[in-house]
């Protein structure tokens, strides 16, 4: 049986909207499918080593946690640097999409490090963007309508190695003017939307763990098709919700 | 005060019950907030003993509890009763006092808290507990905590402050004023040594060092000591000590302070209804009502409208237990755990502004500890297809649950899966509720929200 390995970084410090739904879809939709996982979560002052996993999660959290965890990231920046250039997946959501660029700018014009992996940078905006946040997103060529609930007071603008994850039909996105979402490089995934983000978008767990199975195995999977009806019908909702006709 | 002002606030509230849209509870607040900005200021010199109530959990229940034991006393007194927390609500309470209410008793949003102390200039204010809650309309529970940490640096040092010692960022507010008393529990069987998922505040408020817990009762309140920088729980003047919780049926304690000890009965379930009913003694025993008159106040006190209420319906007993935020969820969730029967269990879920439009925070619920024992599980509300999402992953099959689209249908399917005599417990958030008692109220089973006494 296969297993992939997956790692949680600060789980308690970077968890505060409903963060490990992501690790459930993600290791429920392995299980369903008949491959097994394991879970590690790495915390302040753990060692990350780049060869140990498949898959990363990062999620978001208040502001006073994020430094905290900013300043720890870049002990292991040398190591997330390899691992992501080894083909690792990475998905790092809100606090994370910040963390993952090249640094952040907060309301009193202090500079905190980013790791680097994505090629972005943030700076705090006067408002928080809130609301919900609904993309037509794109991967690998293939196109779908990704819905989530963005709450963030960074601006985020990618720069020229990194591409957005979509484009944004309703809500505001990276930064609320250039209509992009998220960011995509190698694959590195960044993005403001949680909800969380997996759980009512199958289409999107599941590149992932293609992904995920692929460099673990070498070989690009054909992945069992599950029964997303009720994921589908969620989805719908929120769509719905958002203001948006489907 | 300027009559025309009042009367025309008044007739709004006669109008707004008349038309059946909210009962009224706010709306003569709201024109009146209007007309005189400063009106709760004006109206605040009226009262001898001011006592504002606020917290994430159990704001209503305690605010009830004291309204109670106050009563048993015979003191004639004013109060938000109907959960209307905004100035605008209590403007509307304010409205209603008659001339020998010398008391106010009043519990207050916690976000609009800053805004409504500086003007009712309270001689008591209970600060009971913060968990992260609607982050869409809260922010981070940090923001709110430098917010009340403003507050209170320019409180009036006649403001007698009564602070939940087992939450570390209260009791780190409650070292900033003199004029402090603290409550907490002792250790008790129901605590716990880990820390639940989606605890806050687990770093210390003055060094930022991770907080070591001995135990912990709800979310992360407990008992708790920094090792970095040495600060930790303040001893507390009000504890409360051989807690026995009797499932769904109640509660019992022994509440203590320097110079009374009294045992505590309450029909209210769940170590939160202790904390509310340990906040409710200690505010009780500093406005000096007798320890006999708290006790009876305790026993006496019924559900708040939605808060453990019981309601029956075509034979079939409702409870209904709010549950609008992981920590209350969670607290509500382990209180089942105490039955010894499987749970018919009903769930709602909206995403209204009342709600926060943000649903994410059902994931940071542990509905897994109950799974293992629900009879059947019925799913409702706006967002009703996010909790069916939310309990397939926690590997509840998604053939036994029953997603019904209305409140009819709820009750309905309710009533056909429960045998005459039965239970189902309902965990609707705040809209859901009301939505609920509404559709309960049409059939007769209960009274509408603004005819709470």
């Amino acid at each position: 049986m296969t297993e992939i390995r997956i790692c949680h970084l600060y789980p308690k410090e970077m968890n505060i909207y409903g963060d490990r739904g992501n690790i459930a879809v993600l290791q429920k939709r392995l299980e369903w499918r008949g491959y097994s996982s394991t879970l590690t979560s790495i915390s302040i002052g753990d060692e990350f080593t780049p060869t140990s996993f498949d898959l990363c999660y990062l999620g978001g959290g208040q502001d006073r946690d994020q430094m905290i965890v900013a300043y720890d990231l870049q002990e292991k920046s040398a190591a997330l640097h390899s691992a992501a250039k080894d083909g690792m997946v990475f998905l790092w959501v809100c606090g994370g999409i910040q963390l993952a660029g090249v640094g952040y700018t907060d309301s009193e014009g202090r500079r905190i490090p980013g790791v680097g992996i994505l090629d972005l940078d943030t700076s705090a905006g006067k408002s928080r963007l809130i609301g919900d946040l609904v993309l037509n997103a794109e991967l690998n060529g293939d196109i779908c309508k990704v819905v989530g609930y963005e709450n963030h007071a960074g601006r985020t603008f990618l720069g020229s190695d990194a591409t957005p994850l979509g484009a944004v039909l309703k809500g505001h996105g990276n930064n609320g003017e250039d209509k992009t979402e998220g960011a995509v490089q190698r694959r590195v995934i960044g993005t403001y939307m949680h909800g969380p983000i997996l759980p009512k978008n199958p289409w999107l767990a599941d590149k992932l763990l293609s992904w995920a199975i692929e460099h673990k195995t070498g070989k690009a999977p054909t992945l069992t098709p599950l029964d997303n009806s009720i994921e589908n019908l969620a989805q719908q909702v929120a769509i719905t919700r958002a203001g948006m006709k489907r | 005060m300027s009559h025309i002002a009042l009367s025309l606030a008044k007739a709004a509230g006669w109008f707004s019950r008349a038309l059946g849209r909210g009962g009224g509870t706010t709306l003569p607040g709201m024109i009146l907030l209007k007309l005189r900005p400063h009106t709760l200021h004006e109206m605040a010199q009226e009262f001898e003993e001011i006592i504002v109530i606020s917290a994430t959990n159990g704001k209503t229940t305690t605010a009830r509890m004291v309204s109670h034991a106050t009563h048993e006393s015979g003191i004639p007194f004013v109060a938000n009763t109907s959960g209307a927390n905004l100035p605008s609500g209590i403007a509307t309470a304010l409205l209603q006092r008659k001339p020998d209410e010398k008391y106010g008793i009043f519990e207050v949003d916690e976000a609009a808290l800053p805004e409504v102390i500086p003007q009712l200039e309270p001689t008591v204010l209970v600060l009971m507990n913060l968990f992260r809650d609607q982050l869409d309309r809260y922010g981070e529970l940090e923001t709110t905590i430098q917010k009340w940490k403003e507050m209170i640096e320019s409180l009036p040092e006649t403001t007698k402050l009564i602070i939940n010692a087992d939450d570390p960022a209260l009791a780190y507010l409650g070292s900033l004023h003199q004029n402090v008393q603290f409550f907490g529990l002792e250790l008790t069987d129901y605590g716990s040594e880990t820390i639940s998922h989606a605890a806050d505040s687990l770093h210390c408020q003055k060094c930022d060092s991770p907080l070591n817990f001995q135990q912990v009762t709800i979310g992360h309140l407990g008992h708790w000591e920094c090792q970095n920088c040495g600060f930790h729980r303040p001893h507390p003047s009000f504890t409360g000590d051989k807690i026995n919780l009797k499932g769904l049926d109640g509660s019992e304690f022994i509440a203590a302070s320097k110079t009374d000890s009294l045992e505590i009965r309450l029909p209210l379930a769940g170590i939160h209804n202790v904390y509310n009913a340990l906040a409710a003694y200690s505010t009780c025993s500093t406005i000096g009502i007798s320890a006999t008159k708290t006790q009876r106040g305790l026993w006496t006190v019924s559900a708040a409208f939605g808060r453990n209420e019981i309601i029956n319906f075509d034979g079939v007993e409702l409870m209904i237990m709010l549950a609008k935020n992981p920590a209350g969820a969670n607290q509500n969730l382990k209180t089942l755990l105490l039955e010894e029967e499987n749970i018919h269990l009903a769930i709602l879920l909206n995403d209204r502004t009342a709600d926060g439009k943000d649903v994410s925070w059902i994931w940071d619920v542990d509905y897994e500890m109950i799974i293992d024992r629900i009879a059947s599980l019925t799913i409702s509300g706006d967002r009703a297809y996010d909790l069916a999402l939310r309990f397939h992953y926690a590997g509840f099959p998604a053939t036994s649950m029953h997603v019904a689209p209305s409140i009819q249908e709820l009750l309905n399917h309710l009533k056909s899966s429960i045998n005459i005599g039965g239970r189902a417990i309902v965990l609707p958030t705040y809209t859901s509720m009301l939505d609920l008692r509404s559709g309960l109220n049409k059939i007769g089973a209960t009274h509408s929200f603004w005819e709470e006494k």
